[in-house]
């Protein structure tokens, strides 16, 4: 526990009609932390409650192995910044970075004027610091908020909804400089979105909350091939979810899709061991990346490479989703290149290929 | 056909903008044409009405500044608190708006007169018929708009960024003092504005508990319906026109400080 930056145990907060149950969360000092969910799923209410500012039904809070629980929220020193920055309209930028120095009595300390000089340089707002907040920008204003967050190096940065009220170029732009404060300034970060994207571009651990509770948690890559549940995978986007059966063959497991006799496998045997055996009703989890797609030839039908036929597809800037329909319907990825080279076509009968590793059971 | 009936409908509301406009420029108006102007300035000097304004001054600046705290701690507790009985409580702390000044008087009068009025006067503290009485009066009636307007200011504060303060080591009342506050200041200048102008006014409740009584619980209000009652039009007249003025001015500070891109 002592080397944990974050340690949440079985925190239970209720929020109006609303309320958190048993969440348990830990991050290590410099993690940059994910936590995503939909809209109404607890992820502010959670944030809140680790920043002090709701009251907990039951659980515990510990900061660097200290308990932390019962401490006010002006005692944890964290660094904490809304989606819409929330500037004091009142004061200049300057005032506002200097905001949380000022309750320290430290505002005037030359040490401190450094260190916001120094951040203001670093986000590109030095120009801007005599300027009130209702001339700034989104971004800008998002910039000052982060400076003001962090001014006084809290040990953990309590991020809600950073990005998402920016347009995209400036969001691009504040990712950057997220992934720079991160490293540059050693401190750990929990991240709040509902965009998946954002998430695994900047996070190292995620926890997807769902309705008050944990979802899933983990690597965010592990959690996009391998959803846990099919909230998870829908949520996070996921293409191919195939209900079937799984059934014994040459001792090997494989994955009989519904009203078909289609098998697929074998299954990996880290896929089966949440499971309890043949027979029982699951989904079949595939990446539309992981889908291989190619002229379709002459070899026949084999277990893990069938054909079939081009329903449609969408052309992205970055790849094409292809729709297929042969035992089921499947979606692929192709990148634009790849899109370019096989040149197919709506209708085209074509070869769909997977490898067994690539297979993830979601049991029901 | 729908753009003709909107037609008509703009026709009609521009007809009663303009009927009303016009009925309280020409009652306004009235008052100051039938002012005489050199008496006007005789009423000035005249110590009774001398009196009555500085005697209106202090009682309602005391009974504003009485509003304020009265109504900061009880619209904070209102716009960011939700307890049983909250519309209940809200809806008694009303209750001097819509209830005749008379009414509210009568209320006081039998609170300070029958029920404390002993104690207070071994206190040294008499209320009723007394310059104290006026500032009580002006005060009961005049907390209410405070209260509602306070509470209007506050509840335009996102607690977030109340939120973000404590995280940035602020304890409660420095949030308060450091963010909600300057945050909520210009509701606060106009209802305190509006808290005076309505305590400048009293007279109902201030008849009843302090009583009518010539150079010693005499407002301006009460010196028109004093000069009024005695046929003195002239003094009664000069008063009234004063207290427009300062009326439109007081209003005109309101707009300003509720309002953006006021024109005057």
């Amino acid at each position: 526990m002592s080397h944990d930056l974050l340690n949440v145990y079985n925190l239970t907060v209720n929020a109006g009609n609303f309320s958190l149950k048993n969440i348990n969360f830990s991050m290590q000092p410099g993690d940059y932390a994910i936590i995503l969910g939909p809209t109404g799923c607890g992820k502010t209410v959670f944030l809140e409650s680790i920043a002090g500012l709701r009251e907990l039904k039951k659980g515990a809070l510990y900061l660097n192995g200290k308990e932390i629980t019962h401490l006010p929220p002006e005692r944890r020193y964290l660094g904490f910044a809304y989606q819409d920055s929330l500037l004091y309209p009142f004061m200049s930028v300057k005032e506002n970075i200097l905001f949380g120095a000022r309750a320290r009595r430290m505002a005037g300390d030359p040490v401190i004027l450094h260190r916001m000089e120094q951040l203001a340089e670093a986000m590109h707002i030095s120009h801007l610091l005599d300027r009130f907040p209702r001339f700034l920008s989104g971004g800008e204003r998002q910039r000052v908020s982060l400076a003001r967050a962090i001014l006084t190096r809290p040990p953990l940065l309590l991020l809600d909804e950073p990005l998402s009220a920016l347009d995209q170029r400036t969001r691009h732009a504040m990712q950057d400089l997220l992934r720079e404060i991160h490293a540059a300034e050693g401190l750990g970060i929990i991240h709040v979105t509902h965009d998946f994207s954002e998430a695994l571009q900047l996070g190292r651990s995620m926890l997807i909350l769902y309705d008050g509770q944990v979802e899933q948690a983990g690597d965010p890559l592990d959690i996009f091939y391998h959803p846990a549940t099919e909230f998870v995978a829908r949520f996070l986007h996921g293409e191919n979810l195939i209900p079937g059966k799984i059934r014994g063959r040459d001792g090997k497991q494989w994955f009989k899709l519904s009203g078909s006799d289609f098998l697929l496998g074998p299954l990996p045997e880290c896929t089966m061991e949440s499971l309890s055996g043949s027979g029982k009703t699951s989904t079949l989890f595939i990446r539309a990346g992981s889908i291989r797609l190619s002229k379709a030839g002459e070899a026949p039908d084999d277990a893990n490479s069938w054909t079939a036929l081009i329903k449609n597809y969408v052309i992205d800037s970055t790849h094409v989703d292809v729709y297929c329909n042969g035992n089921g319907s499947w979606q692929a990825s192709l990148s634009l290149a790849e899109w370019q080279e096989l040149a197919f076509k709506r209708g085209e009968r074509v070869r769909l290929t997977v490898s067994p590793e690539h297979f993830h059971i979601i049991p029901q | 056909m729908v753009n003709s009936r909107i037609n008509i409908l703009q026709g009609i509301f521009l007809f009663v903008f303009i009927l009303f406009t016009v009925f309280m420029v020409i009652m306004l108006g009235g008052l100051l044409f039938y002012v005489e102007w050199s008496d006007f300035l005789s009423v000035i000097k005249n110590p009774e009405f001398r009196f009555a304004v500085v005697f209106t001054l202090w009682t309602s600046l005391l009974a504003t500044l009485m509003a304020a705290v009265t109504a900061v701690p009880c619209s904070f507790i209102l716009s960011r608190y939700n307890f049983p009985g909250k519309v209940l409580i809200d809806t008694l702390m009303d209750i001097p708006i819509v209830l005749p000044p008379l009414v509210s008087g009568l209320a006081l009068l039998i609170l300070l007169g029958p029920i404390l009025g002993n104690a207070l006067v071994q206190l040294g503290l008499e209320v009723v018929f007394s310059a104290r009485g006026v500032v009580v009066a002006q005060w009961f009636i005049a907390t209410p708009f405070a209260i509602k307007t306070f509470k209007q200011a506050f509840d335009g504060i996102d607690p977030r960024l109340e939120n973000v303060a404590r995280t940035l080591g602020y304890s409660p009342a420095e949030v308060f003092l450091r963010v909600t506050m300057p945050l909520a200041k210009g509701g606060i200048l106009s209802g305190l504005t509006m808290t005076w102008s309505r305590a400048l006014g009293e007279f109902g409740a201030t008849a009843m508990l302090a009583g009518i009584t010539r150079m010693k619980t005499e407002t301006l209000s009460v010196a028109i319906f004093l000069n009024m009652t005695i046929g003195d039009m002239q003094f009664a007249i000069a008063t009234a026109v004063i207290m427009l003025m300062v009326a439109l001015i007081l209003m005109s500070v309101i707009k300003v400080f509720t309002a953006t891109g006021v024109r005057l």
